[in-house]
């Protein structure tokens, strides 16, 4: 028994025999032909890619017809490809001249023609290299007769087998997805690869970019794979499998619960609806969001846009980006300005150029865009032109000072005129709304609430200045404590201003999306909650398991103790 | 008949895999020889590997010289694939 690491995707576990399906990048054994057998080995070559062109042919017809055009036309061009006397003239001719085996004859022409391809002064130069060296793949598996070549199987054949490949093709991922699927074991990829996508809408786990795994794995290896941690167990002991077999019935049981939760309200036992919403920095994962059945977007961290490039995004770029999310999306979206400085900086040096002994306290997040409207304003301009794709609603980040209010307010008037002057079409009335992550600003949630339309508490940042702890720092951080009396006090003020203000207040930190705390913030008086998309289901089940006029005494009694023995025994009262 | 004509690459991605097989595609439907030329190389255009190698990015302006009894339409009907961008929208 022995474990390799990857990337895990997808929670399940599986246990099951392995299954290595076509090796590209494997050995290409080299030998010499008799000079009476040339003429075989020719045949062979050629028999090699009339095979490859059946395999390809046959994935074709089994597409399903709708959505697949992309795929379609990548399979034609494949097959064009093989077909074309440009790929197998030239193998044939080097067999015969070097006296040489048909699969080192082949290498030696893709070589050749991954050479010519370098050559090329081309900017997708890349892709069509891939697809090439996929064709070549493909005729090698067939030479090769490897074990496992995908189309060679038997319908029904790949039932509960790992499957472990060097990276998965979109042919492959047709032909799998007819399969029951144990699960998937890559060399290559990442967690939005193919394999990683065909994963996760299969609902099987996979570990991806598990480097060596073709070295290591060999065919008929029982693998069990525990998606969640990257781990996979190689021929497992007995008392492995056992634990393991225990684990994948919970979750199995649980999987078949969640699915369920998908659909079901966001009510307590005492009919309090709840509005749960996904918290997204890229693009991307708007796909999970909407796959959790999020009521909308409570956060769209916008800096992931500017972070890891040398330019600015322009205003363009950006009204691009956000349109695709509100399209996607179920809304209203919560597109928060650019929260820059502290933690996160960017690479083009323009936030990071002087050094502050104290970022977290420095020019950062609204303090930063107003003090640089060329940042700050196209993106305001992007997020009003965007508004014409679906309910948007704009947020402020660590708000602490009205007068940055009334500076925004100025600002979005100009802004306002600027695009209606300009001819754009956009909603002068999104909701604007401010976050409450620096205690000043919970403190007088009420003079906030007057002027926005929205609040909503970052809990991350708001227990750091409360407490004044630094997460990251390991002598301090035994100090992080969401139950901190002034914590849930200053959350209580904020939902009371947001009451008495008629404006709704959400919440969009870690705490949000932590089980351990849905009954407290429930109890609290919070309707509206946004966190991680993986997290929604779980604090949905909570929600439907709670009853809050139970459970508000005991909050309410929880604002009134520092002794954390008595937290610690509330906690577990409201929770049980 | 021999017919020559300019065309220019105005989709995004160019000559790339997809757009190179509907190209192979049109051309292989004709009798006649079709070539195409960039600068000074010239390809077969019912070669699929022969399109892939040309180099052709978005703004490039090729040559394209067909020879036989319908080269007049496969000119036309090859220029016609082009300006729609190989039906990619863009």
């Amino acid at each position: 028994m022995f474990t390799l690491h990857g990337n895990g995707v997808g929670a399940g576990i599986a246990i099951g025999r392995a299954r290595i399906i076509h090796r590209p990048g494997q050995e290409i054994p080299k030998y010499n032909i008799e000079p009476e057998q040339i003429d075989q080995e020719v045949t062979r070559l050629a028999d090699g890619i009339e095979s490859a062109i059946r395999a390809l042919q046959t994935i074709k017809q089994q597409i399903p017809a709708e959505g697949a055009e992309e795929v379609n036309a990548i399979l034609d061009a494949h097959l064009l490809m093989l077909q074309d006397p440009m790929l197998s003239q030239e193998p044939s001719s080097i067999i015969r001249a070097q006296g040489i085996n048909a699969e080192t004859a082949l290498q030696q022409h893709a070589d050749h023609l991954e050479k010519m391809f370098n050559d090329i002064d081309d900017p997708y130069l890349s892709s069509k290299s891939a697809d090439v060296a996929q064709i070549i793949n493909r005729i090698q598996g067939e030479l090769l007769d490897e074990q496992g070549s995908l189309t060679a199987q038997p319908e029904g054949k790949f039932d509960d087998q790992i499957i472990i490949a060097n990276d998965l093709t979109p042919a492959d991922t047709i032909e799998l997805t007819k399969h029951r699927i144990g699960a998937f074991i890559t060399n290559l990829g990442g967690p939005i690869s193919h394999t990683a996508i065909l994963a996760r809408s299969m609902k099987i786990p996979a570990i991806v970019g598990l480097h060596g795994a073709i070295r290591y794995l060999h065919n008929g290896d029982l693998l069990i794979i525990d998606g969640k941690r990257g781990v996979v167990l190689v021929n497992p002991d007995e008392a492995a499998l056992i634990t393991y077999r225990r684990r994948r019935e919970k979750i199995v049981s649980r999987i078949q619960e969640m699915d369920a939760l998908l659909n079901a309200a966001a009510e307590t036992l005492d009919g309090v609806s709840v509005s749960l919403n996904a918290n997204i920095g890229l693009p991307e994962e708007i796909l999970e969001s909407v796959a959790q059945n999020a009521a909308g977007v409570g956060l769209y961290r916008t800096e992931f846009l500017y972070m890891n490039r040398e330019t600015m995004p322009d205003e363009e770029e950006q009204y691009e980006v956000y349109s695709h999310v509100l399209k996607q999306s179920a809304t209203p979206v919560t597109i928060r300005t650019l929260d820059l400085g502290a933690d996160k900086q960017v690479d083009g040096g323009r936030v990071s150029d002087t050094i502050t002994t104290n970022p977290a306290l420095g020019r950062r997040a609204i303090r930063l865009c107003l003090h640089d409207l060329s940042l700050f304003k196209p993106q305001l301009r992007a997020v009003y032109r965007a508004s014409v794709h679906g309910e948007t609603r704009l947020m402020i980040p660590m708000m602490s000072n009205i007068d940055e209010l009334d500076q925004l307010f100025v600002l979005l008037d100009e802004v306002q005129q600027e695009l209606t002057s300009q001819g754009y079409d956009f909603d002068p009335d999104i909701p604007i709304g401010g976050m409450v992550e620096v205690p000043a600003a919970a403190i007088s949630a009420d003079l906030f609430a007057d002027k926005l339309d929205f609040l909503s508490i970052g809990t991350n940042d708001l227990i750091q200045y409360t407490l004044a702890i630094d997460r990251i720092d390991d002598e301090v951080n035994y100090l992080y404590n969401p139950l901190h009396p002034s914590i849930l006090r200053l959350i209580k003020i904020t939902i009371d201003a947001g009451k008495a203000a008629n404006i709704p207040v959400s919440m969009c930190g870690e705490m949000a999306g932590n089980v351990e705390y849905t009954r407290v913030l429930l109890g609290m008086g919070l309707r509206d909650f946004s966190m991680d998309p993986s997290a929604l289901l779980e604090v949905k089940r909570q929600i439907r398991l709670t009853d809050t006029a139970k459970i508000e005494p005991k909050v309410n009694m929880l604002l009134k103790t520092a002794d954390q023995k008595v937290v610690k025994q509330l906690i577990s009262e409201i929770n049980e | 008949m021999i017919i020559e004509k300019r065309i220019k690459i105005i989709n995004k991605l160019g000559l790339h895999a997809r757009a190179a097989a509907k190209l192979v595609k049109l051309s292989a439907g004709f009798k006649s020889i079709i070539k195409l030329h960039n600068g000074n190389k010239q390809i077969d255009a019912k070669s699929i590997m022969g399109v892939l190698m040309l180099a052709a990015a978005q703004g490039v302006e090729l040559k394209l010289i067909a020879e036989g009894i319908d080269a007049e339409q496969a000119a036309e009907d090859i220029a016609a694939l082009f300006n729609d961008c190989f039906g990619e929208g863009e």
